[in-house]
């Protein structure tokens, strides 16, 4: 009985909206996008708009490669010699891919050093290293979370806790993953990561992007200070982020009586836009480059323009260990974190949220 | 001639000494003294009086008529009369209690510290020639290990073996801290390891929630450390059950 009450009942999503403004000190948009390290995929819609300029284009197209390696022995990444020139030289940023983060061993390396692994039981039990288990475990505990800090083993490099992990890594349980890369530096030279990993399979990638128009969209009506919407007047906040999805997934939004695939229509309040500019991201992404684009929307409004407002909205990895900051992230049933930038003409702007069941809630 | 009338009873006397007179009771002389008590005794003792012997021929005359059925060896056998103890005594046996050498209880034992190792004794260099007579008495137990002996063969073995001397190791456990302790093996109790390691220091590891290796001669064999909390002497009796995995 228990069992059926708990496959039927509707697994909780979290949606926090917020509102500010660009200029104003306490925003926290800046570190809301560095704190969110895994991003899938980025999208930005400009309502009103035939083509990008110049800036935002070359913005597009320079989102970074990233780097997708086979095989890598977890060992390779906490050597003095990567630590130093990467981690500590810019933010580095690793995830594995193709694992699964409800079953399989997760590995992510977080611009801040630490290093975060998802294990199973059985392989935390082989390890020998000191972890906690997940929160969402039920009453038998199945995953284990470890976290190494990099910038602390790389200060004393002889000390036992060192010592254990190379150990560790290297005779008691070697774990091989497929990682994917990212580094942002800033220093001048430039020691890539294509020279360093050599002796493995190493692809440089660029993210794929997609540019299209739309014509004759129907979009809601927002008022920058009513985040809930006004009746009559206004849509709220969820309302919008309803159509976004709606539009990004060339979802027919006229409710049509013999549409078989969707009866979703657009909120009311709206009004017809002639064309519309979307973009679409994909790769992974530097929350650094996500910044860049963020401030470039900004400035879209300095000379005045027709659209009342752009969104800007960041998925993150469904199978990342973290969604913001250090904050444990599941699966459950569509392991989402993501995040909407909703940006007003007056530098406005709303900032939507959203998580699935299994994470905590965002900061 | 006594009188025979019927009314007459007889104390009857044993019948090995019919000596002296059938003394009729209740029948006094006419002048009123008892009678047969004034007879004087004219023959010598060990002589039977021809009364004494008329006196017993009638008596048996009058068993044989009165109990016809009962035999004369019978009739002679009741009257010898047989002393009847009225009160039996008998020596009782002090129960001597069984002393029983209680033996030492665990708090006694550790007292005496009996089993301790001091810590001049826990330098790991003492016990590789035990490890080395252990690796002996393995080979032996199995009959030489060659490279292609049967895994199971010596697993079964392995099973009702001593350990004490083995190079054991901690593959997984339940708790990190102890994963990778490898050392000789010192002494079992029933739920604990205690091992010294090359770095001299004497580790007590429970059995519960561990997996350990025993490696001889490149076998290497895991031990479920939670199907083995048995005392080394009593585990020799046991009988093990095979089971598909373990999940600590």
């Amino acid at each position: 009985m228990a069992t059926l009450r708990r496959l039927r009942e509707v697994p909780r999503h979290l949606l926090v909206c917020e509102k500010s403004n660009f200029g104003h000190d306490k925003s926290r948009h800046r570190h809301l996008v560095e704190t969110h390290y895994h991003n899938y995929r980025v999208s930005f819609l400009i309502p009103e708009c035939g083509i990008l300029s110049k800036e935002l284009k070359n913005l597009v197209m320079e989102t970074g490669p990233y780097y997708f390696v086979k095989n890598l022995p977890l060992h390779e990444l906490i050597t003095q010699e990567f630590i130093n020139t990467f981690v500590k030289k810019g933010s580095c940023y690793a995830l594995t891919h193709n694992t699964n983060i409800d079953e399989d061993n997760t590995v992510a390396l977080l611009p801040n050093g630490k290093l975060i692994l998802s294990l199973d039981k059985d392989t935390y039990e082989e390890t020998g290293l000191q972890g906690r288990p997940s929160q969402y475990s039920g009453r038998k505990v199945m995953k284990f979370i470890v976290s190494i800090d990099l910038m602390d083993l790389s200060f004393n490099p002889n000390s036992k806790k060192c010592e254990r992990v190379s150990w560790s890594f290297k005779e008691k349980k070697p774990l091989k993953f497929d990682f994917l890369l990212a580094w942002h530096h800033t220093g001048a030279e430039e020691s890539t990561m294509m020279s360093y990993f050599s002796n493995y399979r190493i692809q440089e990638l660029q993210p794929k992007i997609a540019l299209s128009t739309v014509t004759e969209l129907q979009c809601p009506v927002l008022r920058s200070g009513a985040l809930r919407g006004e009746p009559e007047a206004a849509c709220s906040a969820p309302e919008l982020l309803d159509w976004l999805g709606a539009v990004f997934s060339r979802a027919d939004l006229t409710n049509e009586p013999h549409s078989f695939v969707s009866t979703y229509c657009c909120p009311q309040p709206s009004t017809v836009v002639a064309r519309a500019y979307l973009c679409t991201i994909t790769g992974f992404i530097l929350p650094e480059k996500i910044c860049l684009l963020l401030e470039q929307l900004c400035h879209y409004f300095d000379e005045p323009k027709l659209a009342p407002w752009v969104t800007l909205s960041v998925q993150g990895f469904a199978d990342s260990p973290v969604s913001w900051r250090e904050n444990e992230h599941g699966f459950r049933k569509g392991g989402e974190h993501l995040y909407n930038f909703v940006i007003f003409n007056n530098q406005d702007y709303w900032l939507q949220m959203a998580v699935g069941a299994n994470d905590d809630c965002p900061p | 001639m006594p009188d025979t009338s019927a009314s007459c009873m007889y104390s009857l006397v044993s019948a090995s000494g019919l000596q002296g007179v059938a003394r009729p009771r209740g029948r006094t002389r006419e002048d009123g003294a008892p009678r047969g008590w004034g007879r004087p005794r004219t023959q010598a003792p060990e002589g039977r009086l021809p009364g004494a012997q008329q006196a017993e021929a009638f008596v048996r005359a009058f068993l044989k008529r009165s109990m016809p059925r009962m035999s004369q060896q019978a009739c002679e056998d009741q009257l010898q009369r047989k002393a009847v103890v009225l009160e039996y005594f008998t020596r009782r046996k002090r129960k001597e209690k069984r002393k029983r050498s209680k033996g030492l209880s665990a708090r006694q034992r550790r007292e005496l510290h009996l089993f301790d190792i001091t810590a001049e004794q826990q330098r790991y260099s003492l016990f590789l020639p035990l490890h080395e007579l252990w690796k002996q008495y393995i080979r032996d137990l199995c009959g030489g290990l060659k490279p292609d002996t049967q895994p199971q063969m010596i697993q079964a073995k392995l099973l009702k073996a001593d350990l004490h001397g083995a190079l054991i190791s901690v593959t997984k456990s339940k708790c990190p801290s102890y994963v990778g302790v490898t050392g000789i093996l010192l002494q079992e109790t029933k739920h604990l390891f205690k091992i010294i390691t090359k770095e001299d220091r004497l580790k007590v590891i429970p059995k519960l929630n561990c997996v350990f290796t025993v490696e001889i001669d490149g076998f290497i064999s895991y031990i479920y450390g939670s199907k083995f909390q048995l005392r080394s002497s009593e585990r020799s009796a046991k009988k093990f059950k095979a089971k598909g995995t373990v999940d600590l």
